[in-house]
Protein backbone atom coordinates (compact mmCIF):
# COMPACT_ATOMS: atom_id res chain seq x y z
CA UNK A 1 0.00 0.00 0.00
CA UNK A 2 1.74 3.33 -1.18
CA UNK A 3 0.37 6.32 0.70
CA UNK A 4 0.74 9.40 -1.27
CA UNK A 5 -2.01 11.44 0.37
CA UNK A 6 -1.61 12.26 4.08
CA UNK A 7 -2.91 14.48 7.10
CA UNK A 8 -2.09 17.93 7.56
CA UNK A 9 0.72 17.92 10.67
CA UNK A 10 -1.29 19.81 13.01
CA UNK A 11 -3.90 17.39 12.64
CA UNK A 12 -1.57 14.72 13.66
CA UNK A 13 -0.15 16.86 16.42
CA UNK A 14 -3.39 17.16 18.06
CA UNK A 15 -4.51 13.40 17.28
CA UNK A 16 -1.32 12.23 18.99
CA UNK A 17 -1.89 15.24 21.84
CA UNK A 18 -5.51 13.28 22.64
CA UNK A 19 -6.92 16.82 21.30
CA UNK A 20 -9.82 15.48 18.18
CA UNK A 21 -13.09 14.91 18.75
CA UNK A 22 -14.38 11.17 18.29
CA UNK A 23 -15.19 11.38 14.71
CA UNK A 24 -11.59 12.99 13.68
CA UNK A 25 -10.15 10.78 16.32
CA UNK A 26 -10.94 7.82 14.41
CA UNK A 27 -10.53 8.40 10.72
CA UNK A 28 -6.77 9.98 11.52
CA UNK A 29 -6.38 7.01 13.78
CA UNK A 30 -7.13 4.27 11.11
CA UNK A 31 -4.71 6.43 8.77
CA UNK A 32 -2.08 6.34 11.33
CA UNK A 33 -1.98 2.62 12.15
CA UNK A 34 -1.37 1.97 8.69
CA UNK A 35 0.90 4.86 7.98
CA UNK A 36 4.90 4.41 9.30
CA UNK A 37 5.44 7.93 8.04
CA UNK A 38 2.41 9.44 10.14
CA UNK A 39 3.14 6.60 13.27
CA UNK A 40 6.25 8.19 13.10
CA UNK A 41 5.45 11.91 13.35
CA UNK A 42 2.67 10.58 16.17
CA UNK A 43 5.17 9.20 18.35
CA UNK A 44 7.46 11.91 17.81
CA UNK A 45 4.96 14.25 19.52
CA UNK A 46 4.43 11.66 22.33
CA UNK A 47 7.69 11.60 22.66
CA UNK A 48 7.55 15.82 23.14
CA UNK A 49 4.03 15.10 25.63
CA UNK A 50 5.99 12.48 27.52
CA UNK A 51 8.86 15.96 28.58
CA UNK A 52 6.21 17.93 28.94
CA UNK A 53 4.82 15.53 31.54
CA UNK A 54 8.44 15.69 33.09
CA UNK A 55 8.91 19.16 33.39
CA UNK A 56 5.73 20.47 34.71
CA UNK A 57 5.13 21.39 38.05
CA UNK A 58 3.70 18.10 40.00
CA UNK A 59 0.59 18.51 42.07
CA UNK A 60 -0.30 16.55 44.80
CA UNK A 61 -1.80 13.65 44.73
CA UNK A 62 -4.90 12.47 47.54
CA UNK A 63 -3.08 11.13 50.25
CA UNK A 64 -4.78 7.89 50.45
CA UNK A 65 -4.06 7.69 45.88
CA UNK A 66 -1.69 5.00 46.61
CA UNK A 67 -3.84 3.02 48.63
CA UNK A 68 -6.58 2.95 46.74
CA UNK A 69 -4.62 2.43 43.70
CA UNK A 70 -3.46 -0.74 45.52
CA UNK A 71 -6.94 -2.10 46.27
CA UNK A 72 -7.92 -1.22 42.90
CA UNK A 73 -5.17 -3.86 41.55
CA UNK A 74 -5.27 -6.25 43.56
CA UNK A 75 -9.48 -6.73 42.67
CA UNK A 76 -8.45 -7.24 39.41
CA UNK A 77 -4.95 -7.68 38.75
CA UNK A 78 -5.04 -8.61 35.35
CA UNK A 79 -5.82 -6.57 32.28
CA UNK A 80 -9.40 -6.33 31.39
CA UNK A 81 -9.70 -5.84 27.85
CA UNK A 82 -13.11 -5.28 26.59
CA UNK A 83 -14.15 -7.29 23.75
CA UNK A 84 -14.85 -5.97 20.23
CA UNK A 85 -18.37 -5.86 19.48
CA UNK A 86 -18.46 -8.97 17.43
CA UNK A 87 -21.66 -7.61 16.02
CA UNK A 88 -19.67 -7.30 12.37
CA UNK A 89 -19.29 -9.68 9.88
CA UNK A 90 -16.86 -7.31 8.10
CA UNK A 91 -13.67 -8.72 8.59
CA UNK A 92 -12.23 -6.47 5.50
CA UNK A 93 -12.60 -3.37 8.04
CA UNK A 94 -9.98 -1.81 9.93
CA UNK A 95 -9.75 -2.80 13.34
CA UNK A 96 -10.10 0.10 14.81
CA UNK A 97 -13.46 0.41 13.74
CA UNK A 98 -14.28 -3.47 15.52
CA UNK A 99 -14.62 -1.43 18.39
CA UNK A 100 -17.31 0.58 17.25
CA UNK A 101 -21.14 -0.39 16.50
CA UNK A 102 -21.89 0.25 12.87
CA UNK A 103 -25.49 0.98 11.58
CA UNK A 104 -27.29 -0.66 9.03
CA UNK A 105 -26.25 0.27 5.52
CA UNK A 106 -28.72 2.97 3.66
CA UNK A 107 -29.12 4.61 0.15
CA UNK A 108 -28.08 8.38 0.13
CA UNK A 109 -27.99 8.78 -3.84
CA UNK A 110 -27.91 6.42 -6.90
CA UNK A 111 -24.61 4.33 -6.77
CA UNK A 112 -24.20 5.74 -2.87
CA UNK A 113 -24.83 4.23 0.29
CA UNK A 114 -23.77 5.03 3.83
CA UNK A 115 -23.38 3.30 6.91
CA UNK A 116 -23.27 5.74 10.20
CA UNK A 117 -21.01 4.86 13.03
CA UNK A 118 -22.15 5.00 16.41
CA UNK A 119 -20.08 7.43 18.56
CA UNK A 120 -20.65 8.47 21.95
CA UNK A 121 -22.00 12.10 21.03
CA UNK A 122 -18.97 13.71 22.86
CA UNK A 123 -18.27 15.78 19.67
CA UNK A 124 -20.13 17.79 16.64
CA UNK A 125 -18.56 15.64 13.66
CA UNK A 126 -20.50 12.45 12.37
CA UNK A 127 -18.74 9.41 11.11
CA UNK A 128 -19.79 7.11 8.90
CA UNK A 129 -18.67 4.67 5.85
CA UNK A 130 -18.65 5.84 2.70
CA UNK A 131 -19.36 3.17 -0.23
CA UNK A 132 -19.63 4.58 -4.33
CA UNK A 133 -19.76 2.59 -7.14
CA UNK A 134 -16.76 2.36 -9.64
CA UNK A 135 -16.89 4.92 -12.13
CA UNK A 136 -19.68 6.89 -10.70
CA UNK A 137 -19.28 10.72 -10.17
CA UNK A 138 -20.31 12.36 -7.04
CA UNK A 139 -22.01 15.98 -7.77
CA UNK A 140 -19.76 18.83 -7.52
CA UNK A 141 -19.65 19.82 -3.64
CA UNK A 142 -18.40 21.83 -0.87
CA UNK A 143 -19.07 21.83 2.93
CA UNK A 144 -19.79 23.69 5.55
CA UNK A 145 -17.89 22.48 7.92
CA UNK A 146 -14.25 20.19 7.63
CA UNK A 147 -14.50 16.85 5.81
CA UNK A 148 -12.10 14.26 6.88
CA UNK A 149 -12.11 11.15 4.11
CA UNK A 150 -9.62 7.94 4.20
CA UNK A 151 -10.16 5.54 1.66
CA UNK A 152 -10.11 1.90 2.59
CA UNK A 153 -10.54 0.07 -0.90
CA UNK A 154 -10.87 1.20 -4.49
CA UNK A 155 -9.96 5.29 -5.20
CA UNK A 156 -11.31 8.60 -6.31
CA UNK A 157 -9.95 11.57 -7.96
CA UNK A 158 -10.41 14.86 -8.27
CA UNK A 159 -8.20 17.94 -7.98
CA UNK A 160 -6.07 17.31 -5.48
CA UNK A 161 -5.11 14.25 -7.23
CA UNK A 162 -5.87 10.14 -6.90
CA UNK A 163 -6.74 8.63 -3.69
CA UNK A 164 -5.88 4.79 -2.89
CA UNK A 165 -6.63 2.71 0.11
CA UNK A 166 -5.04 4.60 2.69
CA UNK A 167 -4.63 8.33 1.29
CA UNK A 168 -6.21 10.91 3.41
CA UNK A 169 -8.34 13.73 1.95
CA UNK A 170 -8.77 16.79 3.79
CA UNK A 171 -11.47 19.06 3.31
CA UNK A 172 -12.84 22.36 4.91
CA UNK A 173 -15.24 24.83 3.35
CA UNK A 174 -12.87 26.72 0.65
CA UNK A 175 -12.92 23.53 -1.60
CA UNK A 176 -14.74 23.08 -3.87
CA UNK A 177 -14.54 19.79 -5.12
CA UNK A 178 -16.16 16.90 -7.48
CA UNK A 179 -14.60 12.96 -7.26
CA UNK A 180 -15.03 10.85 -9.63
CA UNK A 181 -14.88 7.38 -8.07
CA UNK A 182 -11.95 4.88 -9.94
CA UNK A 183 -13.17 1.80 -12.54
CA UNK A 184 -11.16 -0.98 -10.30
CA UNK A 185 -14.45 -1.31 -8.04
CA UNK A 186 -16.91 0.22 -5.54
CA UNK A 187 -14.64 2.81 -3.80
CA UNK A 188 -15.48 2.21 0.30
CA UNK A 189 -14.60 5.70 2.29
CA UNK A 190 -14.05 6.24 6.40
CA UNK A 191 -15.57 9.97 6.67
CA UNK A 192 -15.86 12.63 9.61
CA UNK A 193 -17.92 15.08 8.56
CA UNK A 194 -18.94 18.44 10.96
CA UNK A 195 -21.24 20.84 9.09
CA UNK A 196 -23.29 19.64 5.56
CA UNK A 197 -22.30 19.07 2.32
CA UNK A 198 -23.51 21.62 0.18
CA UNK A 199 -24.35 20.77 -3.37
CA UNK A 200 -23.25 23.33 -6.04
CA UNK A 201 -24.73 23.36 -9.54
CA UNK A 202 -28.17 23.67 -10.53
CA UNK A 203 -28.67 19.66 -10.18
CA UNK A 204 -26.97 19.86 -6.97
CA UNK A 205 -29.49 22.45 -5.51
CA UNK A 206 -31.96 20.68 -6.86
CA UNK A 207 -31.42 17.53 -5.71
CA UNK A 208 -29.85 18.68 -2.61
CA UNK A 209 -32.38 18.48 -0.18
CA UNK A 210 -32.69 14.55 -0.74
CA UNK A 211 -29.43 14.29 -0.24
CA UNK A 212 -29.25 13.32 3.53
CA UNK A 213 -25.52 13.09 4.63
CA UNK B 1 -7.37 19.53 -0.10
CA UNK B 2 -4.19 21.45 -1.49
CA UNK B 3 -6.11 24.47 -0.78
CA UNK B 4 -6.54 23.97 2.36
CA UNK B 5 -2.96 22.89 3.09
CA UNK B 6 -1.84 25.90 1.26
CA UNK B 7 -4.08 28.00 3.55
CA UNK B 8 -1.76 26.44 6.49
CA UNK B 9 1.77 28.06 5.24
CA UNK B 10 1.75 31.49 6.97
CA UNK B 11 4.41 33.42 5.55
CA UNK B 12 7.44 32.85 7.60
CA UNK B 13 9.21 35.77 9.03
CA UNK B 14 12.80 35.19 8.19
CA UNK B 15 15.08 36.00 10.45
CA UNK B 16 12.81 36.26 13.25
CA UNK B 17 14.11 35.17 16.75
CA UNK B 18 17.44 33.21 14.58
CA UNK B 19 19.81 34.16 16.94
CA UNK B 20 17.39 33.39 19.77
CA UNK B 21 17.30 30.12 18.64
CA UNK B 22 20.65 29.04 18.89
CA UNK B 23 21.29 30.15 22.79
CA UNK B 24 18.10 28.44 23.22
CA UNK B 25 19.34 25.29 22.02
CA UNK B 26 22.45 25.88 23.92
CA UNK B 27 20.71 25.95 26.95
CA UNK B 28 18.72 22.80 26.50
CA UNK B 29 22.31 21.24 26.36
CA UNK B 30 23.74 22.82 29.25
CA UNK B 31 20.81 21.70 31.31
CA UNK B 32 21.46 18.34 30.62
CA UNK B 33 19.88 14.67 31.25
CA UNK B 34 17.98 15.35 34.89
CA UNK B 35 19.41 12.62 37.39
CA UNK B 36 17.22 10.30 37.16
CA UNK B 37 16.00 7.20 38.27
CA UNK B 38 16.01 4.28 35.68
CA UNK B 39 12.29 4.26 35.20
CA UNK B 40 12.00 1.68 32.53
CA UNK B 41 13.36 -0.41 34.65
CA UNK B 42 11.02 0.01 37.53
CA UNK B 43 8.70 -0.75 34.78
CA UNK B 44 10.32 -3.89 34.02
CA UNK B 45 10.20 -5.24 37.56
CA UNK B 46 6.31 -4.65 38.10
CA UNK B 47 6.20 -6.65 34.85
CA UNK B 48 8.13 -9.62 36.37
CA UNK B 49 7.89 -9.89 39.85
CA UNK B 50 5.07 -7.48 41.02
CA UNK B 51 7.22 -5.31 42.44
CA UNK B 52 5.12 -3.07 44.81
CA UNK B 53 8.43 -0.71 46.04
CA UNK B 54 9.20 -0.39 42.40
CA UNK B 55 5.72 0.95 41.34
CA UNK B 56 5.31 3.02 44.33
CA UNK B 57 8.68 4.54 43.00
CA UNK B 58 6.99 5.23 39.62
CA UNK B 59 3.77 6.46 41.43
CA UNK B 60 5.00 8.55 43.29
CA UNK B 61 7.14 10.52 40.98
CA UNK B 62 4.41 10.59 37.73
CA UNK B 63 0.76 10.29 39.33
CA UNK B 64 1.51 14.05 40.50
CA UNK B 65 2.67 15.10 36.75
CA UNK B 66 0.06 13.34 35.19
CA UNK B 67 -1.98 15.33 37.24
CA UNK B 68 -0.48 18.32 36.73
CA UNK B 69 -0.69 17.76 33.21
CA UNK B 70 -4.15 17.12 33.00
CA UNK B 71 -4.92 20.30 34.58
CA UNK B 72 -3.13 22.11 32.18
CA UNK B 73 -4.61 20.62 29.68
CA UNK B 74 -8.31 22.25 31.32
CA UNK B 75 -9.06 19.26 33.28
CA UNK B 76 -10.99 19.34 36.79
CA UNK B 77 -9.06 18.82 39.88
CA UNK B 78 -11.22 15.80 40.41
CA UNK B 79 -10.78 14.53 36.82
CA UNK B 80 -6.67 15.03 36.81
CA UNK B 81 -7.00 12.90 40.22
CA UNK B 82 -8.87 10.24 38.50
CA UNK B 83 -7.33 10.01 35.43
CA UNK B 84 -4.01 9.53 37.45
CA UNK B 85 -4.85 6.80 39.46
CA UNK B 86 -6.09 5.43 36.52
CA UNK B 87 -3.35 5.35 34.81
CA UNK B 88 -1.03 4.23 37.49
CA UNK B 89 -3.55 1.19 37.68
CA UNK B 90 -2.95 0.39 33.57
CA UNK B 91 0.83 1.09 34.29
CA UNK B 92 0.91 -1.35 36.75
CA UNK B 93 -1.54 -4.02 34.21
CA UNK B 94 0.47 -3.18 31.07
CA UNK B 95 3.51 -2.94 32.23
CA UNK B 96 4.33 -6.29 30.09
CA UNK B 97 3.51 -4.49 27.36
CA UNK B 98 5.80 -1.71 27.96
CA UNK B 99 9.22 -1.97 25.41
CA UNK B 100 11.77 0.11 26.03
CA UNK B 101 13.40 0.00 23.10
CA UNK B 102 10.00 1.22 21.46
CA UNK B 103 9.30 4.66 23.50
CA UNK B 104 10.40 6.28 26.75
CA UNK B 105 8.59 5.70 29.89
CA UNK B 106 7.18 9.22 30.16
CA UNK B 107 5.75 9.02 26.51
CA UNK B 108 4.64 5.35 27.54
CA UNK B 109 2.47 6.69 30.40
CA UNK B 110 1.30 9.80 28.56
CA UNK B 111 0.17 7.82 25.71
CA UNK B 112 -1.97 5.74 28.98
CA UNK B 113 -3.35 9.43 30.63
CA UNK B 114 -3.99 10.38 26.94
CA UNK B 115 -6.00 7.70 26.05
CA UNK B 116 -7.72 7.71 29.67
CA UNK B 117 -8.37 11.31 29.38
CA UNK B 118 -10.20 10.93 26.10
CA UNK B 119 -12.74 7.58 27.57
CA UNK B 120 -13.47 9.80 30.38
CA UNK B 121 -14.77 12.60 27.99
CA UNK B 122 -16.71 10.53 26.14
CA UNK B 123 -18.13 8.35 28.86
CA UNK B 124 -19.43 11.86 29.95
CA UNK B 125 -21.30 12.25 26.94
CA UNK B 126 -23.06 9.06 27.34
CA UNK B 127 -24.72 10.40 29.95
CA UNK B 128 -27.87 8.81 29.62
CA UNK B 129 -26.26 5.09 29.90
CA UNK B 130 -26.16 3.19 32.62
CA UNK B 131 -22.86 3.21 34.16
CA UNK B 132 -21.83 0.24 36.88
CA UNK B 133 -18.57 0.82 36.79
CA UNK B 134 -16.74 2.93 38.96
CA UNK B 135 -13.18 2.83 37.41
CA UNK B 136 -12.11 4.18 34.06
CA UNK B 137 -11.58 1.22 31.42
CA UNK B 138 -8.87 0.80 29.78
CA UNK B 139 -8.61 2.43 26.78
CA UNK B 140 -8.47 -0.20 23.98
CA UNK B 141 -5.09 -0.17 22.40
CA UNK B 142 -4.91 1.13 18.42
CA UNK B 143 -4.11 -2.00 16.34
CA UNK B 144 -1.45 -1.10 14.22
CA UNK B 145 -0.06 -3.16 10.47
CA UNK B 146 2.91 -5.57 10.58
CA UNK B 147 4.36 -2.36 8.41
CA UNK B 148 3.72 0.23 11.67
CA UNK B 149 4.62 -2.54 14.44
CA UNK B 150 8.12 -3.37 12.11
CA UNK B 151 9.29 0.14 11.69
CA UNK B 152 8.46 0.88 15.86
CA UNK B 153 11.72 -0.49 16.89
CA UNK B 154 13.87 1.76 14.02
CA UNK B 155 12.11 4.90 14.35
CA UNK B 156 12.90 4.93 18.18
CA UNK B 157 16.09 6.49 17.93
CA UNK B 158 15.32 8.66 14.26
CA UNK B 159 12.62 10.39 16.72
CA UNK B 160 14.99 11.08 19.50
CA UNK B 161 17.26 12.48 17.29
CA UNK B 162 14.52 14.68 15.29
CA UNK B 163 13.04 15.95 18.53
CA UNK B 164 16.85 16.98 19.64
CA UNK B 165 16.69 19.21 16.25
CA UNK B 166 13.77 21.35 17.30
CA UNK B 167 14.89 24.37 18.57
CA UNK B 168 13.57 25.38 22.18
CA UNK B 169 10.72 28.17 20.84
CA UNK B 170 9.59 25.34 18.33
CA UNK B 171 9.52 22.14 21.04
CA UNK B 172 7.71 25.17 23.47
CA UNK B 173 5.19 26.58 20.73
CA UNK B 174 4.39 23.15 19.84
CA UNK B 175 4.01 21.94 23.94
CA UNK B 176 1.98 24.79 24.69
CA UNK B 177 -0.44 24.54 21.51
CA UNK B 178 -0.96 21.24 21.00
CA UNK B 179 -0.06 19.48 24.74
CA UNK B 180 -1.36 22.22 26.78
CA UNK B 181 -3.93 22.99 24.43
CA UNK B 182 -3.45 26.79 25.06
CA UNK B 183 -5.22 29.34 22.35
CA UNK B 184 -3.13 31.01 20.45
CA UNK B 185 -3.42 34.62 21.77
CA UNK B 186 -2.77 32.89 25.44
CA UNK B 187 0.82 31.78 23.61
CA UNK B 188 1.43 34.77 21.92
CA UNK B 189 1.09 36.56 25.33
CA UNK B 190 3.03 34.20 27.27
CA UNK B 191 5.75 34.47 25.10
CA UNK B 192 5.30 37.60 24.22
CA UNK B 193 5.53 37.45 20.60
CA UNK B 194 2.49 38.37 17.95
CA UNK B 195 0.00 35.75 17.02
CA UNK B 196 1.21 35.75 13.85
CA UNK B 197 4.96 34.71 14.72
CA UNK B 198 2.99 32.07 17.03
CA UNK B 199 1.03 30.59 14.08
CA UNK B 200 4.05 30.67 11.49
CA UNK B 201 6.52 29.09 14.42
CA UNK B 202 4.08 26.54 15.02
CA UNK B 203 4.01 25.92 11.01
CA UNK B 204 7.35 25.89 11.00
CA UNK B 205 8.53 23.43 13.65
CA UNK B 206 5.58 20.94 11.90
CA UNK B 207 7.52 21.35 8.97
CA UNK B 208 10.75 20.94 10.65
CA UNK B 209 9.79 17.50 12.50
CA UNK B 210 7.91 16.08 9.03
CA UNK B 211 11.16 16.99 7.31
CA UNK B 212 13.59 15.77 9.65
CA UNK B 213 11.40 12.43 9.91
CA UNK B 214 11.41 11.85 6.26
CA UNK B 215 15.19 12.68 5.49
CA UNK B 216 16.43 10.04 7.89
CA UNK B 217 13.89 7.60 6.77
Amino acid sequence: MTISHHPPEELLADFAAGNLEEAHQLVVGVHVAGCPRCARFVRAIEQLAGAAMEDVEPVPIAPDAFDRVMSRIHLSPAETAAPPLASDIDHDLPPALRNYRIGKRRRVAPGLSMRPIELSGSGSARAFLLRSAPGSRMLEHSHTGTELTLVLEGSFSHEGGRFGPGDFDYGDDEVDHRPIVGDEGPCLCLVAMTGDLRMNGFLGRLIGPFVRL
Amino acid sequence: MIAAIRALEVPIRAGAGLPRRVVARLSIGARGPKAQVDWAESIGRVASDGDREAFKRLFEHFAPRIKGLMLKAGCSSDEAEEIAQSTMIAVWRKAHQFDPATAGAPAWIFTIARNLRIDLFRRRARTERLQTDSELPDAPDQAETADVLMSRVQDAARIAAAIKQLSAEQSTVVRLSFIEERPHPEIASALGIPLGTVKSRIRLAMNRLRDILDEEA
